[in-house]
């Protein structure tokens, strides 16, 4: 059976957000084995080496972020990012609620193999019984000394501090992150400077995902070649993959990368009883359908990426032949422009438009010359801004627009049509 | 929680050392915005003007950057809320799961739209973008606690209970001070049944200025049409066949 356990070994059968618990299964074992024996770049080596990559959204390789923090006596500070908000993604906060100390002890090594001494996590406002989680469980690691000032008596300090974001997806990318943490607008930058460089209070940052630091453990613990040996070629190792819409059994499910699509719409149960598969959506609300053609694909970044989409950070939403996807495109551009910061124009007003001409062929009201145009704006709309917003908005409206053209064209205005 | 204090120095007075910590736990003041908002909100059940003003100075910020500030984050209410807010999923896989169904009953059952509160006070009622639990899909929440696997069944019994007071979510902090309440008149015609009850409301906590939903029908009807204006909705049909004709002559041509 494909499914497997790292990061969800013991959740529904454990009480892992108590700290005995999780010790008595070899918890803060690596974290200890971290500060006595190994030094920072050590960590950095071992996580660069099992090929571990993002697995917020970006997929970028996680050793080579660090690895891009000038040295220097600077402070530098690692971000763990559970703004999870991703159209289709509910992994992060389903470990930060079930298995705190695992997310708490990922944090602790990430901070140590960058060298930082303050690490913050930035947990999603409506996240409130996850913060809450969280916080005891970080309470219970500092009085156990873990965490604070000379950990494991090495000399080696470090806090970490819990920061509530207030409702705004847009906090998850990650400088307007750094932005929300600094107290301001979640608006983000201009990029250069990178976080690496220039990030929090202008100094040195990384910001990982809440799975990816989740997985340093295992990895400290196996060994970066126990990781690195499952997956495929360029993604290596597990990923929790949320799988929902239309299928019997949508939840959570870890498995190694490189799983077909067709593998994992059986691990959720597959298709409800006489239905057939109209299309799925790979990673998320960002990423493009893909279809039936695509369904022997292995799940990984490259043949995602192959295909027209991408893994993103593993939100599978599957689509039966009862889906309506007008609707579906309206609702996502909806999201988008909803939740635009409106620092950019192509994102502000490409996004409100689409969603009013979208809003019209939700009515049955399109116009022929719609179609057209909406494939020029959405293209429009794209690359033209500070950040992957806007990029965003087109991969789902063109995929299903190409593939389903009579469903739109079905709403165009009657009359109009025969015109 | 406890009862909202309309005793805002006191109130400060109680919080500013612990607001004092929050500022300790960071390099910089400012960063300590958000947790100061949130723990003020708590107390409060909304960011009201004094608390911006308050963590304005304590910050070294203008109240114009904290106001602002607070603008941005939709979980920040700048008018007081109900005591239940209802805040449901309208998320691409809850949508595709019938949210559009289960935000219907909302509609009907609390007799308030998109971003309204009811006149008693009792209920908030907004739909928002994804919460992330779309394996439990359709979803929603009640003061931040999640819900799952909604059915109109399931609905009635969690109404039933908040009106009843044996709900098991804590209530947000809510004065029941009328003039503090942003409540919704009761429209005349109702009152005197000669209409029904449809989602007739004042302007929203998270949205005080703009385009809203007052007709609460459709949650982003923002333009042209609403079903009660048939008139409207003909001519711009005739409109826009007549641009597409238009259109094609000049094609033509």
């Amino acid at each position: 059976m494909p499914v497997v356990k790292v990061l969800t070994e013991g959740i529904g059968e454990l009480d892992l957000t108590d700290i005995a618990v999780y010790r008595q299964r070899d918890g803060y074992r690596q974290w200890e084995r971290a500060v006595r024996e190994l030094q920072s770049n050590e960590v950095l080596d071992i996580t660069e080496r099992s090929g571990l990559r993002g697995r917020g959204g970006a997929g970028f390789p996680t050793g080579k972020k660090w690895s891009f923090l000038p040295a220097g006596d600077k402070p530098r500070y690692l971000v763990c990012n559970c703004d999870e908000a991703e159209p289709g993604t509910f992994k992060d906060h389903m470990l930060l609620e079930n298995v705190p100390h695992l997310v708490l002890e990922g944090i602790l090594l990430g901070a140590y193999g960058i060298g930082s001494h303050h690490a913050f996590i930035y947990i999603r406002g409506e996240f409130k019984r996850g913060y809450e989680i969280f916080s005891r469980a970080l309470e219970a690691a500092r009085a156990a000394g873990f965490v604070g000032k000379n950990i494991f008596g090495s000399g080696y300090d470090l806090e970490v501090t819990i920061h509530r974001g207030a409702g705004a997806y847009i906090c998850g990318e990650e400088t307007a992150l750094l932005n929300s943490l600094e107290g301001k607008r979640g608006e983000p930058r201009l990029k250069p400077p990178f976080p690496a460089i220039a990030g929090l209070y202008g100094m040195p940052t990384v910001v990982n995902n809440v799975e990816t630091l989740a997985y340093l453990v295992p990895i400290l613990r196996n060994g970066p070649e126990w990781f690195a040996a499952v997956g495929t070629e360029r993604s290596k190792g597990y990923k929790i993959i949320s799988i929902s819409g239309h299928v019997r059994k949508p939840g959570n499910y870890e498995v190694a990368l490189g799983t077909t699509v067709r593998e994992l719409i059986e691990i959720a149960g597959g298709l409800r009883e006489g239905r057939t598969l109209r299309a799925v959506q790979p990673g998320g609300g960002s990423s493009a359908c893909i279809f039936e053609e695509h369904l022997d694909l292995p799940y990984d970044y490259e043949n995602m990426s192959k295909a027209g989409s991408m893994l993103g950070s593993g939100a599978f939403v599957v689509f039966d032949d009862t889906t309506d996807f007008v609707k579906c495109a309206f609702n996502l551009v909806r999201f988008f422009a909803h939740e635009s910061c409106g620092q950019c124009t192509p994102c502000r007003e490409g996004g409100h438009w689409l969603e009013t001409v979208l809003h019209r062929f939700v009515e049955g009201r399109g116009l022929p010359s719609d179609l057209a145009m909406m494939r020029r704006v959405s293209s429009t709309v794209t690359g033209l801004n500070l950040c992957a917003l806007g990029d965003s908005i087109e991969p789902f409206l063109k995929s299903v627009l190409q593939r389903f053209p009579e469903q739109f064209e079905a709403r165009v205005l009657r009359e109009v049509a025969s015109a | 929680m406890t009862q909202r204090e309309l005793d805002f120095p006191a109130l400060a007075a109680r919080l500013r050392p612990q607001c004092e910590a929050i500022v300790a736990r960071y390099e910089e003041r400012r960063s300590a915005l958000l947790p100061i908002v949130h723990l003020f909100q708590e107390h409060e059940g909304y960011t009201s003007r004094e608390a911006m003003r308050f963590t304005a100075d304590l910050l070294g910020l203008t109240p114009a950057v904290v106001e602002s500030t607070v603008s941005f984050y939709s979980l920040f209410f700048r008018k007081p809320v109900g005591k239940y807010v209802l805040q449901v999923c309208r998320g691409l896989s809850c949508t595709i799961n019938g949210a559009e169904n289960i935000m219907a009953y909302f509609r009907e059952k609390l007799g308030i739209g998109h971003l309204q509160t009811t006149e008693d006070g009792l209920f908030s009622y907004e739909e928002v973008e994804c919460l992330a639990s779309c394996d439990r899909a359709t979803c929603m929440q009640v003061n931040l606690e999640f819900m799952y696997d909604l059915t109109p069944q399931a609905i009635d019994d969690m109404i039933a209970a908040m009106r009843a007071g044996t709900f098991s979510v804590a209530p947000m902090v809510q004065s029941d001070a009328p003039e503090k309440t942003w409540s919704v008149k009761q429209d005349l015609q109702v009152a005197r049944g000669e209409k029904a009850a449809g989602a007739r409301g004042v302007a929203s906590p998270n949205n005080p200025g703009g385009l809203g939903d007052s007709s609460g029908l459709i949650m982003l009807d923002r333009f042209v049409l609403r079903d009660d204006a048939p008139s409207m909705r003909a001519r711009s049909n005739e409109r826009l066949v007549q641009d597409a004709k238009l259109v094609a002559e000049a094609i033509e041509e």
